[in-house]
């Protein structure tokens, strides 16, 4: 085994690199604490999310006549279809919740300090490729959800001053939702989302690797920040087992309640209520308080003003203090979002009950 | 601009070639130009076919009503039409909605596309309020389709008519 090893290593070089990666030594504050899982466990949804979707490509026909019914087949005809479609249907879901775990921890610990703004700024970019993840890929059924949820959603784009109509004809392809609008999506949803994912989730680890963790904030964890454990095995063991509990997670909520799939699209539908996916729900109600020309103020100023806030973020708060319950506007604009947004989505939820 | 200093070769490796290096600034310039010039030789067709047809405005049809003699004269009458179209590269059933009514007597109709206003959904006729309302955003419109409330930012779109052989005819 040896001798093959050192074959392919005198011929690729590799070992020492190889090494380097799996040797990293990780402070012992970080290992065995759960909020420090939160990236590698995004990164193993991220994963899932790629393999499942390999395996529903190989089905699923993206075309306006032939996705539904395609669709349908892997749901319940196909041997564990249910299975593969579920997974990556929660598995949507749970990338979204950890992503946005992920950055709060980076946000409460204050990690995206100097130097380490390349690497907030990265994770932003990644947070919002994972949404227009989800955007892209509840479309693909064809059934009344998604055609109706990218019906209102393109057209969110098409309310945009000045360029909302060339957005809209952008996003689908043409004037109307349809089979442009099905083939852009899917090609955006298979190739070009997943590819500049990985490019950022490379860059992204690299420069984790480059800087380090961040530094610890609390006594107890400075304590502990002049001891390491190598990454492997000790730090990847913990991201192993955390990872096949989330696999185990998303079996069960699988089993326990197939995807969902509604009926074929029908554009002539006048009592369907489109519905996004829960983690929108919240951006719909606040669209309910701005009416006519209000509009724009909810589909650019506020969401302009949220990614604006959010790349800035680092440039903007540069002291040394990294301590949240020392650093008042920073925690409080935080806890303020996050009550806007559990309150908003309850309401929309009720709304639509 | 003066090219950065190289560093020296690990021991025993070899020399840099100091006559090529001499040249290395300009071949860097050269290297950049021809960089810039293959990457917008990829991007501008690249988007060119991105964009693809998108903008083209889409030729208007007439699709079928209904005979005039079977739409009722004083009710607002929700009409599904279904009609063979192009979608990119595919011949489909295009389907949409259509609100028709009358206002004296069916001498001569109004056809409103359902299609809301704000964010596309199809709007509902309610007969006990005499309006339209959106089921998305409760936006509400007039008969005839001027906004009353709610967030829509303009009427309902008003499609031209005509009755041909005893068939009301919407240009869609």
């Amino acid at each position: 085994m040896n001798r093959i090893f050192q074959w392919i290593d005198e011929r690729t070089g590799l070992s020492g690199p190889v090494r380097d990666f799996l040797n990293y030594p990780v402070p012992k504050y970080v290992h065995r604490n759960f909020l420090y899982t939160l990236g590698g466990m995004t990164l193993i949804s991220f994963l899932i999310q790629v393999v499942t979707g390999i395996l529903l490509a190989f089905y699923y026909d993206p075309s306006t006549e032939g996705a539904y019914n395609s669709v349908d087949y892997i749901s319940y005809q196909l041997p564990l279809g249910w299975l593969v479609r579920g997974l990556h249907h929660y598995g949507s879901s749970a990338m979204v919740i950890l992503v946005s775990l992920h950055m709060l921890r980076t946000y409460y610990f204050s990690a995206y300090k100097k130097p380490r703004e390349l690497n907030w700024l990265t994770g932003v970019l990644l947070f919002f490729l994972v949404l227009s993840f989800g955007f892209t890929g509840y479309l693909l059924p064809w059934d009344q959800k998604g055609y109706w949820a990218t019906k209102v959603g393109t057209e969110i784009a098409g309310s945009v001053p000045l360029i909302g109509g060339f957005l809209l004809r952008i996003m689908r392809g043409g004037a109307n939702l349809g089979q442009a609008t099905l083939t852009r999506f899917y090609a955006g949803h298979i190739l070009l989302l997943p590819a500049s994912v990985a490019v950022l989730i490379v860059a992204h680890i690299f420069q984790l690797r480059f800087h380090g963790m961040a530094p610890a904030i609390t006594e107890k964890a400075k304590a502990q920040s002049k001891t390491f454990v190598p990454f492997f095995p000790h730090w990847a063991i913990t991201d192993t087992a955390v990872g096949l509990g989330l696999l185990a997670l998303l079996v069960f909520m699988t089993w326990a309640n197939h995807a969902p799939l509604e009926f074929p699209a029908d554009p002539t539908s006048n009592s369907y209520v489109p519905r996004p996916e829960w983690y929108f729900l919240f951006y719909f109600q606040l669209l309910k308080y701005f009416p006519g020309v209000l509009e724009p103020i909810a589909t650019i100023v506020i969401p302009l003003f949220l990614f604006g806030s959010m790349v800035l973020l680092p440039f903007i708060d540069t002291g040394e203090e990294r301590r949240p319950w020392h650093k008042p506007i920073t925690t409080l604009v935080s806890i303020f979002y996050i009550i806007v947004i559990v309150v908003f989505t309850i309401l929309a939820m009720a709304a639509y009950a | 601009m003066a090219a950065p200093k190289l560093p020296p070769l690990p021991a025993g490796k070899g020399v840099w070639d100091d006559h090529a290096i001499s040249r290395r600034g300009f071949l860097e310039a050269i290297l950049g130009v021809l960089a810039a010039i293959g990457a917008l030789l990829v991007a501008v067709p690249g988007v060119r076919f991105l964009i693809g047809n998108s903008l083209e405005s889409s030729a208007t049809k007439w699709v079928e009503l209904g005979k005039v003699a079977d739409l009722p004269t004083a009710a607002v009458t929700q009409v599904n039409y279904s009609t063979r179209a192009t979608d990119a590269w595919r011949e489909v059933t295009q389907r949409g909605t259509v609100y028709v009514s009358s206002a004296d007597g069916g001498a001569t109709f109004t056809a409103l596309d359902g299609t809301c206003t704000h964010l596309g959904c199809i709007v509902q006729w309610n007969e006990g309020e005499g309006n339209f309302i959106c089921p998305c955003h409760s936006g509400r419109f007039t008969r005839a389709g001027e906004v009353i409330s709610g967030p829509p930012p303009h009427r309902m779109r008003q499609l031209a008519v005509k009755v041909q052989n005893g068939t009301l005819l919407a240009e869609i």
